[in-house]
């Protein structure tokens, strides 16, 4: 009896141990449940919003010609090699072979053009054997950095649309509901997960709701709920900031006085109040456009909370400032942000009015960096914001601080705060990665296998 | 305007004044219980407004004090007391437990006013609220200005108080003033409850509240919440949204005033004033048919009472216009036994007695006539006969006494004889010629003509040695008057006044002729400067056989009457005693006369 007691126990103890092992081993299989407040109309890539989350449901679908690594460090993807012309205006792009559509043709030259001319209008691509040249209008020493942004996946259009991303559509409700699974002859390596479920257009509170009801493994977290979400003991996923959150004025400096005014304005906002309030501390306050992780040099910008500097410059400016501050009606946190912005400037005898008007004086605009090259980052971030494009003369950090800071002098624009992306993740959901822009991993992430 | 007119236009007006005095003391009483009625129902609402502004202040105390009882209000109590609050940390607190207690308005607040959390402003922590800084606070709600991202808004708030340590923490809640609290009032039909946020010197649009659709022209109220701006006190005024009378409104605006006593807002109700116009309309249109049928129903029998009442009185009037015309045998018929009937016995006896008392006259002075035609044919006849039988007396005589003259006298006494004869047949033909006057026969001639003819015709008796001298003087119209007319008729009367003026101026005198155009016409006046007439004399002068004279038949002035007459003219006389007399004779042209006499003397040729 005691020895058969022994064994049993022994066995139960082997038993356990073994199941232990298989839950947190990586294995193929499993379906990752996610929810999303975007809820786009279609799936093509020149078509999506510029959105954090759609880069991401782009890149389960569709590959783009290079990528950039963690590190800024351009890789090949469907390219496998790429060379410019002097001038950087003229680019040679060769292309992967043996890479198939989820349709099962073949990857080719003509598709590439065809997809890249159908992103970007103003391009010449030509195919010419294993590869395709790309003309563009004005030099672009970055080019092959730009090929890696998601609005530049290759896509087949014709029909539905198809790509050679580790997922394949399985179902589609526009706005709604989209369906994934792992594409078998991936030419990359197969996704863990054989499936993927995005519910669309659903709200932050309905995503927390059922992500607590255990019904979604991924879910969105706004930035300044993501502390209190961990403090909630909910799985978060922090990223770099990679937002940035800046008033842009919509005319450049009129006179001295609006210059002066404008010094005021920016002196007088305590970012960090905002930050540690408003954001719960989601953010960290900037006086740059690109993010210290990236540039380095970020701190160079002031960014301090001076109200009795900005009393004085406003002493020097007789003009009396009433500005109408304009925000992004859909985002919560940017009224609340604008209202406090109002309450600051203030106390600096700027009187501002807050509006949900397109046109205003000032709009508080928040910008996603969306490329890990800290050139193509500042380009996009000045033509997001409607600056002039920079002039970087050269690939060293001095060259881009100079551009950069030639950017902020024009008092077009005042950084605020960068903000960084936060998803909530169930305990299912394993080896979750992403990238400082927030690009998810997804094809590295396996699910805990069912508990017998 | 005849009698019958006159009283159908006061019977008309009369029943006008009357239906317009009773429409007007109809419509006056109308409007003042109208008024009574909107009064009453105005203070209705007020109080409603009052029980339901305390109701649900009541309500937002107890969510205030629920919400100051419970963990999160002592948790901020609590860090207020250890030191500098965690503004992030209780940066929702306020929202949420405002959103559970169904709350517009909620803020936590420290005793110096800085505010630890709001949800009507998230973003306003750390910065102060003034509210308390100088009033004590309240037991009950209060009407409050709250500042909200949608701008100023009047809020029925509460506040209380949790006191942990030293520093006490204030919780401020409240439900906005809206248009859902106005919805909640219940209002009789025909009124609405709007709330007027007085935020500002001026009157704006924006800041009137109203449960129901906007006013099309809210600015129409800026001067009666001006007046209660200004007085802080009770005001009303009608106001007329459009041209259509029956979309005014009589408007009341009642002040609100805030914990300070300063005006924070304007309870206004407004009363539809449609019933009460559409009343009116009614009554105005009552009035109207009622006045207009009872002016045609007036009328109408005005009418008829004043053809009953004026027939009569007519017939009377035709019929004493028929008298004064000469018609004297005339009657009318007595319809009624009243004055009128009176009247009109009273008339019909009158014209009896006149036609009698004419018949009378006319028989009296036919014979009077009679008696002195009588007599003068007798005075006439009596004068040659007296010589006729003096003659032939002396005829007889002298054939009996002188057989020797017989011869010789008789044949003075057959000439004597032969001389009266002629002269009886003069008479007798005087009388005869009066009793057949001649038609005239019309002829176109000048007047002065025939005057200077008659003028020439006495020149040698006017100055005829053997009598006082007469002085001829004709003031004819230098311009023909030319008349249909009978000259030969006209010598003889113009002829007959002349030897009337010659025996009227037996001392001599002037004689004195005037011709002159009258239109058409022409006026002949034949005037002496003799002894003249009295009034009965020239009343009787034209009388047949009357003369003033001791000699004359009396016809000569008959004639003249008579042959003026035949002419169409008149003849009228005019005499001072001592004077002279003027005759004078109005003539007719007489053209259209005298055309037709050619025309049927042509036709006869």
């Amino acid at each position: 009896m005691k020895r058969s007691a022994l064994l049993s126990l022994v066995i139960s103890s082997f038993l356990l141990v073994e199941v232990g092992t298989a839950a947190s081993r990586p294995h193929y299989g499993g379906t990752v449940r996610i929810a999303t407040r975007g809820a786009p109309l279609s799936l093509d890539p020149a078509q999506q919003a510029d959105s954090l989350m759609s880069n991401n449901l782009t890149r389960l679908l569709f590959d783009t010609l290079t990528v950039l690594n963690d590190r800024g460090v351009l890789e090949p993807c469907l390219a496998v090699s790429w060379e410019a012309e002097p001038g950087n205006q003229r680019w040679r792009i060769k292309l992967r072979p043996d890479v198939n559509f989820a349709d099962g043709s073949p990857l080719t030259t003509d598709v590439v053009a065809t997809s890249l001319r159908a992103a970007n209008p103003d391009w010449k691509v030509f195919p010419a054997g294993d590869s395709v040249t790309i003309e563009t209008l004005r030099p672009k020493p970055n080019f092959p950095a730009e090929l890696a942004l998601s609005r530049n996946a290759i896509v087949k259009r014709g029909g539905a649309l198809v790509g050679t991303g580790p997922f394949t559509v399985s179902e589609w409700q526009p706005g709604k509901y989209l369906a994934l699974r792992a594409t078998e002859n991936y030419w990359g390596n197969r996704p863990f997960v054989d499936t993927i479920q995005i519910s669309l257009g659903q709200n932050l509170r309905e995503q927390m709701i059922r992500f607590d009801l255990g019904k979604l493994d991924l879910v969105e977290i706004a930035p300044e709920q993501a502390h209190r979400a961990e403090m909630e003991n909910r799985r978060t996923s922090l990223t770099q900031p990679i937002e940035l959150l800046a008033l842009v004025f919509a005319r450049d400096i009129q006179n001295p006085s609006d210059e002066v005014s404008r010094q005021a304005l920016a002196l007088s906002v305590d970012r960090a109040t905002i930050n540690n309030v408003l954001l719960q501390g989601a953010g960290a306050p900037t006086g740059s456009l690109l993010p210290a992780w990236m540039s380095g040099y970020s701190f160079l910008f002031p960014s301090a909370f001076d109200i009795s500097q900005a009393l004085q410059l406003r002493s020097q400016s007789r003009q009396n400032v009433n500005w109408t501050l304009g925000y992004d009606i859909n985002d919560p946190l940017a009224r609340t942000i604008a209202d406090r912005i109002a309450l600051n400037a203030r106390d600096a005898g700027i009187s501002i009015q807050v509006s949900s008007n397109i046109a205003t004086d000032i709009r508080l605009a928040r910008v996603r960096i969306d490329s890990l090259d800290c050139q193509l980052a500042l380009s996009r971030v000045a033509q997001a914001l409607g600056l002039p494009e920079p002039a970087v003369s050269g690939a060293s950090a001095e060259d881009l601080f100079s551009a950069e800071s030639s950017l902020l002098r024009s008092k077009r624009v005042v950084p605020l705060l960068h903000l960084r992306a936060a998803v909530g993740l169930s305990s299912s959901v394993k080896n979750w990665k992403e990238s400082p822009d927030g690009s998810w991993h997804v094809s590295d992430v396996w699910m805990e296998a069912d508990r017998p | 305007m005849s009698l019958r007119r006159k009283l159908l236009a006061l019977s008309a007006l009369t029943v006008f004044l009357s239906v317009a005095a009773v429409t007007w003391i109809v419509s006056s009483l109308t409007r003042q219980a109208f008024d009574r009625a909107d009064e009453d129902r105005r203070a209705s609402l007020v109080a409603q407004f009052r029980r339901e502004f305390d109701r649900r202040g009541q309500e937002v105390a107890n969510r205030v004090q629920t919400i100051a009882s419970g963990d999160t209000a002592l948790q901020i109590a609590t860090a207020i007391n250890r030191g500098s609050p965690d503004y992030a940390s209780h940066l929702n607190e306020a929202r949420i437990l405002a959103e559970n207690q169904q709350l517009d308005f909620l803020e936590f607040v420290e005793k110096d006013g800085t505010i630890i959390s709001s949800a009507q402003s998230p973003a306003a922590f750390g910065y102060k609220e003034t509210l308390f800084s100088d009033v004590p606070l309240p037991a009950t709600a209060f009407l409050h200005k709250e500042s909200s991202r949608e701008g100023p808004a009047l809020a029925l708030s509460a506040a209380r108080t949790v006191t942990v340590g030293d520093k006490p923490l204030y919780v401020v809640g409240g439900k906005r003033l809206d248009k859902e609290f106005l919805a909640s009032l219940e209002l009789p039909a025909g009124m609405r409850a709007m709330l007027y946020a007085d935020f500002g010197a001026e009157f704006s649009p924006a800041n009137l509240i109203s449960a129901s659709l906007s006013a099309s022209h809210p600015e129409q109220l800026s001067g009666l919440i001006a007046k209660v701006a200004q007085t802080n006190r009770d005001a009303s005024e009608i106001v007329h949204w459009s041209s259509n009378p029956a979309e005014d409104e009589l408007v009341q605006a009642i002040p609100l005033d805030g914990l300070d006593g300063r005006l924070l807002g304007m309870l206004i109700v407004g009363n539809s004033r449609e019933p009460y116009v559409e009343l009116r309309k009614h009554i105005r249109s009552t009035g109207l048919l009622v006045g207009g049928t009872g002016i045609v129903l007036a009328i109408l029998f005005s009418g008829w009472i004043a053809a009953r009442v004026t027939r009569p009185v007519e017939q009377l009037a035709k019929a004493a216009s028929d008298v004064a015309a000469g018609n004297w045998d005339i009657q009318v018929p007595v319809a009624s036994r009243d004055e009128l009937g009176l009247l009109a016995e009273s008339f019909n006896r009158m014209t009896r007695e006149l036609l009698e008392q004419k018949d009378r006259a006319l028989q009296a002075e036919r014979v009077a006539a009679w008696r002195e035609l009588a007599r003068r044919l007798a005075h006439e006849l009596k004068n040659p006969l007296f010589p006729l039988q003096l003659t032939v007396e002396n005829l007889i005589r002298a054939r009996d006494q002188s057989a020797e003259l017989f011869d010789e006298i008789f044949r003075e006494s057959a000439t004597t004889l032969l001389a009266e004869i002629a002269n009886l047949k003069v008479i007798i033909s005087r009388f005869s010629d009066f009793s057949k006057m001649p038609q005239p026969q019309l002829r176109a001639i000048n007047v002065n003509d025939v005057v200077r003819d008659v003028a020439r015709l006495f020149q040698a008796q006017l100055s005829a040695p053997n009598r006082n001298p007469i002085a001829c003087v004709l003031n004819l119209d230098s311009d023909p008057l030319t008349i249909g007319c009978d000259p030969e008729l006209l010598h003889r009367a113009l002829s007959n006044l002349v030897l009337n003026a010659m025996d009227a101026m037996a001392s001599g005198g002037t004689l004195t002729i005037n011709t002159r155009p009258h239109e058409q016409d022409a006026t002949i006046e034949v005037s002496d400067t003799g002894s003249g007439l009295t009034p009965e004399e020239c009343s009787r002068l034209f009388t047949p056989y009357y003369t003033s004279k001791t000699h004359g038949t009396g016809l000569g002035l008959a004639i003249v009457q008579s042959a003026i007459s035949d002419h169409g003219g008149r003849i009228s006389v005019h005499s001072v005693v001592g004077r002279g007399t003027t005759f004078s004779i109005e003539l007719p042209g007489n053209m259209e006369k005298l055309g037709l006499a050619q025309s049927s003397s042509n036709a006869t040729s």
